[in-house]
């Protein structure tokens, strides 16, 4: 146990796992503290409150010093932990070392805990009276979060994973008994090459920030019902279950951006278990969001407010509980394993739905909730409504993707439906269409009570701008090929773009502080048709045959997805391709990647050239013997984006070609290539082959071969060939050589053009000299099985997510200006 | 009645409603000989046979990959795909198949693999590492 062993590096894993135990105390301590500082009477006594202080900042630095502690070993690559062992090795660019801190659950955890800590902070300085109470709920999640990552054995069970655990404790393997076996380890496994993205530096803290904000409407909501401050809390949730919204909803989209860009499963959603996870708590939270604003403005709502916020928090535990604890295994492609942490995952989501639970319980009579009805034209009523089908949204996406949960509860073996994203598309659907209609036509109504004909006058006026611009677009787009429930959305979502476009048109000339509420309802109409189009509409260019090619989930008839959309191309020759003509041009290697430039051309009628484009579409190689996974190119135009990416390749051969310099005859390469076929030709004459023609140029009496010297006697002779391949010229030079009495000749391979050329004899008698081409047989041609797919108009998607993060932030201003806390 | 009774019970009805359409679209995990027996498109959960050909060519038809899967009950069947292999294919240790049978091979519309991935491994590369510490 105590044997010392060379190289390792201790000090930074023990001040770090330090760090981690303090963290866990200080949050411990910081919880107990707040709590008797709520519940203490003596209002002159701070010692508790500064206790409390003490510890949460106490935990803060902790958490920075396990963070610092952590990324030292990454940066330093100390391969005697299992962390910077397993999601990190000597060749990743420091930013990606960045990412490699969270590739792991522990680093998740980490990320999660220093903004939970962030957060925290921000209340101490801002929450005023709010303060203690809220703080204690902070700091109560805080302290189970530490929890997480302690990896300490506590009564025979193990209690988190530590991110300083190391290798040789991680691991059983015999090399570990040897005091060097450090020095065998000369570097990591590597990141994920699908992980080694831009985005993936971004997204993770963005979505973390986004879950881990959620905690404070729910620490207010909680603070509201303990401290009988029923009314208060309300507006002081709102600026921040607006920010939770936005960054949630921001980092949901980063996450679809990373996977449109660097997956090739072809597009932005798939429905995957882990994508809808994050997506649960962004439903709850807006529609809360929007019941707290009826409550604020009309006294109406208030259980139902209190209850979506409660719950939303439950459901970024439930989150964390669905990818982290390897329940989803048969369901998911990018959940994580289990650690070992299942019943401490399900605790967290226990311990919260409790205290939720127990709040709304106790404090059930005293909660002020309205005897009286919504007015049915009122804006409040319509807007509860709205609420109350976002959480039925979410309602359905819990369920559905529950489905390996309720097997493991009831021990039942249910399979997810077989046609999973046409389930989802065609139920998810039909909520968003009766939401956006929803947060159009409210816009009509006011607080209390509308003026009722007015208010169908307007309505019904927009309705039919809205119907004549849909049937346009779904004309235009051929989105008319969809189920129904489809052209209904994007009826939804045009008609809300207009409503709130209206809105926002009497904002700007006044009443500007409703600008933030049309803002964002407009980009999220825009999102939803750019989704929409997008997805629906998408074009396999690379199709083999012509006609419609049903696309899965999205088709009125769903079934088997028998889209061909996979072309094999050989190199150097075009091949049409829906509107373009595409040809592979090559491929180069930069380790780790392997380009494949693809040229895509697009004629005129008269055969000029209109546009043309290269795009690169690579495969990472991985090192241990794992298949390349491919990286898809895009070109974004402003109105579609063409998608193209490689889906196989030969199985990789010998080095291709090695430009073969001087290849005497009898290098036994013939095997790659048809029986030749002997030509006698002259000066002039041309050889036809299968893609072109050759054509001898001349003789040139001073052919040279590189290393062979030669004396007066011998005689050299190159054929100047000129071969002539898809439109390409490529110049060639067999030669003829007599050395020392002996024949020899010297082949050219034209590779592009997949020819090898022999100057086999002179014919002095008939002027002629014989020639013989060898062509590769179609097969043997370099070649790349391509897909490409055409995205219309998916910059709505982008534009409107851009769109609705300013409306967020417009809100966020204007309630934050209205907040006068004490 | 009241509006928001009326509100409750429209969200009782859409939510019946969902499970519903959930239930009956939910289908089961099943083997080879329940696929032969129905029609409509099931789950299987299974492995490759690796001893057998994984058929991907090209140049014939880039869009027509077949393997051989063993089902959990020990039954084995050709598979057919239309598309290209999957990355890491010979690799994956359990392979679940969303599909109906079309003659005698099961047409699958989808692969799940689960790969014993590197990039979640406990598994030291032992053989490298063992065969140079022979060395000292």
């Amino acid at each position: 146990m105590d044997k010392v062993f060379q190289g390792e590096h201790l000090l930074p894993g023990h001040l770090g796992q330090a760090f981690v135990v303090i963290s866990f105390g200080a949050a411990l301590l910081s919880t107990i503290s707040y709590y008797f500082a709520t519940t203490s009477t003596n209002k002159l006594d701070n010692s508790w409150l500064k206790m409390a202080r003490w510890a949460f900042y106490a935990n803060s630095v902790a958490i920075i010093g396990v963070c610092a502690c952590l990324f030292y070993i990454l940066y330093n690559h100390y391969f005697e932990y299992h962390y910077a062992w397993s999601y990190t090795s000597r060749s990743l660019p420091v930013y990606f070392i960045v990412s490699g801190f969270w590739n792991g659950q522990e680093g998740g955890f980490l990320l999660f805990l220093f903004w939970q800590a962030v957060l925290g902070n921000i209340l101490i300085w801002r929450a005023k009276s709010w303060e203690k109470p809220v703080m204690t709920v902070v700091s109560l999640s805080q302290l189970w979060l530490a929890s997480m990552i302690l990896g300490i054995n506590f009564l025979g069970s193990r209690i988190g994973s530590s991110p300083f655990l190391l290798l040789r404790h991680a691991i059983e393997a015999p090399i570990f008994s040897q005091p060097n076996y450090l020095s065998f380890i000369k570097d990591g496994q590597g990141m994920n090459p699908l992980l080694q993205n831009y985005w993936m530096i971004i997204h993770p803290p963005t979505l973390f920030l986004g879950l881990a904000s959620i905690v404070v409407p729910f620490a207010y909501a909680v603070a509201g019902l303990w401290q009988k401050r029923y009314k208060e809390w309300v507006s002081q949730a709102i600026p921040y279950a607006l920010f939770a919204g936005m960054i949630l909803g921001t980092g949901v989209v980063m996450g679809s951006l990373w996977a449109y860009e660097s997956l090739s499963f072809g597009g932005f959603w798939a429905w995957d278990p882990v994508e809808n996870a994050s997506v649960f708590p962004w439903l709850i939270i807006l529609g809360g969001l929007h019941v707290l604003i009826v409550y604020k403005n009309t006294g109406h709502s208030y259980f139902t407010a209190t209850l979506l916020v409660l719950l939303s928090f439950v459901a970024v535990l439930y989150t964390s509980f669905l990818s982290r604890s390897g329940i989803l295994g048969e369901t998911s492609v990018h959940s994580f394993t289990d650690l070992g942490m299942f019943w401490q995952l399900v605790s967290y989501i226990i311990m919260f739905l409790v205290i939720a639970v127990f709040f709304l319980i106790v404090r059930w009579k005293e909660m002020p909730i309205t005897k009286k009805d919504e007015d049915t034209y009122s804006r409040e009523f319509w807007m509860f409504v709205g609420a109350i089908f976002l959480g039925l949204s979410c309602f359905h996406l819990v369920l559905v993707t529950s489905i390996p949960v309720w097997n493991a509860m009831f021990g039942t073996k249910v399979a997810p439906p077989t046609d999973l994203k046409g389930h989802y598309n065609i139920i998810q659907g039909s909520f968003a269409m009766v939401i956006t209609f929803l947060t159009g036509f409210t816009q009509f109504l006011k607080y209390k009570k509308t003026d009722v004909t007015r208010f169908f006058i307007t309505t019904a006026l927009y309705l039919l701008f809205a119907f004549l611009i849909t049937a346009l677009i779904v004309y235009a787009t051929g989105l008319y090929k969809l189920h129904f429930v489809f052209m209904l959305v994007m009826l939804g979502s045009i008609y809300s773009i207009l409503a709130n476009g209206k809105v926002l048109a009497d904002a700007i000339k006044g009443k500007f502080k409703l600008a933030g509420s049309a803002v964002a309802h407009i980009g999220f109409g825009l999102m939803l048709v750019g989704a929409l189009i997008a997805a629906g509409t998408m074009g396999v260019v690379s199709k083999n045959e012509k006609g419609t090619i049903a696309i899965s989930g999205f088709d009125r008839s769903s079934g088997v997805n028998d889209a061909r959309d996979n072309v094999m191309i050989y190199k150097n020759e075009p091949v049409k391709m829906g509107d373009y003509t595409v040809t592979y041009l090559g491929d180069s290697v930069a380790t780790p990647k392997r380009f494949f430039k693809v040229d895509y051309k697009q004629f005129s009628a008269d055969g000029k050239i209109t546009d043309e484009f290269v795009l690169k579409p690579h495969v990472l190689l991985n090192l241990q013997g794992a298949e390349p996974s491919p990286v898809p190119d895009t070109k974004h135009f402003l109105l579609h984006d063409l998608y193209t990416h490689v889906t196989a390749l030969p199985i990789v051969k010998e080095p291709q070609g090695a430009s073969a310099e001087d290849d005497a005859h009898g290098a036994n390469d013939d095997k790659n290539y048809d029986p030749p076929i002997t030509h006698d030709i002259a000066i002039g004459d041309t050889i036809r082959f299968r893609e072109g023609y050759i054509v001898l140029r001349g003789l040139s009496k001073e052919a040279k071969v590189q290393n062979i010297p030669l004396t007066d006697s011998d005689v050299a002779i190159g054929a100047k060939l000129e071969v002539v391949s898809n439109g390409k010229t490529y110049q060639a030079e067999p030669v003829y050589m007599i050395k020392s009495k002996n024949v020899f000749d010297f082949a050219r391979t034209v590779d592009d053009a997949g020819l090898k050329l022999r100057f086999v004899k002179v014919i002095p008698a008939k002027n002629q000299v014989e020639i013989s081409v060898y062509q590769q047989p179609e097969n043997k041609k370099p070649w790349i099985v391509m897909r490409a797919l055409d995205f219309p108009y998916i910059n709505f998607l982008w534009s409107g997510t851009v769109i609705m993060i300013i409306g967020f932030l417009l809100s966020i201003f204007r309630r934050n200006k209205e907040l006068k806390t004490v | 009645m009241k509006k928001s009774s009326i509100l409750g019970l429209i969200v009782i009805a859409v939510a019946i409603a969902v499970i519903i359409s959930l239930y009956s679209s939910t289908s089961t995990y099943g083997s080879f000989s329940d696929a032969k027996k129905t029609e409509s498109e099931l789950h299987i959960v299974g492995h490759l046979d690796k001893q057998k050909e994984l058929h991907y060519d090209a140049a014939k038809d880039a869009n027509y990959f077949s393997f051989y899967v063993k089902d959990n009950k020990g039954e084995e069947c050709k598979v057919v795909f239309t598309g290209t292999k999957p990355q890491d294919f010979e690799r994956s240790e359990q392979i679940v198949l969303t599909g109906q049978m079309v003659g005698t091979d099961f047409h699958a519309s989808e692969i799940l693999m689960k790969c014993p991935s590197k990039y979640t491994p406990d598994k030291i590369e032992t053989t490298e590492i063992k065969a140079k510490s022979a060395n000292i």
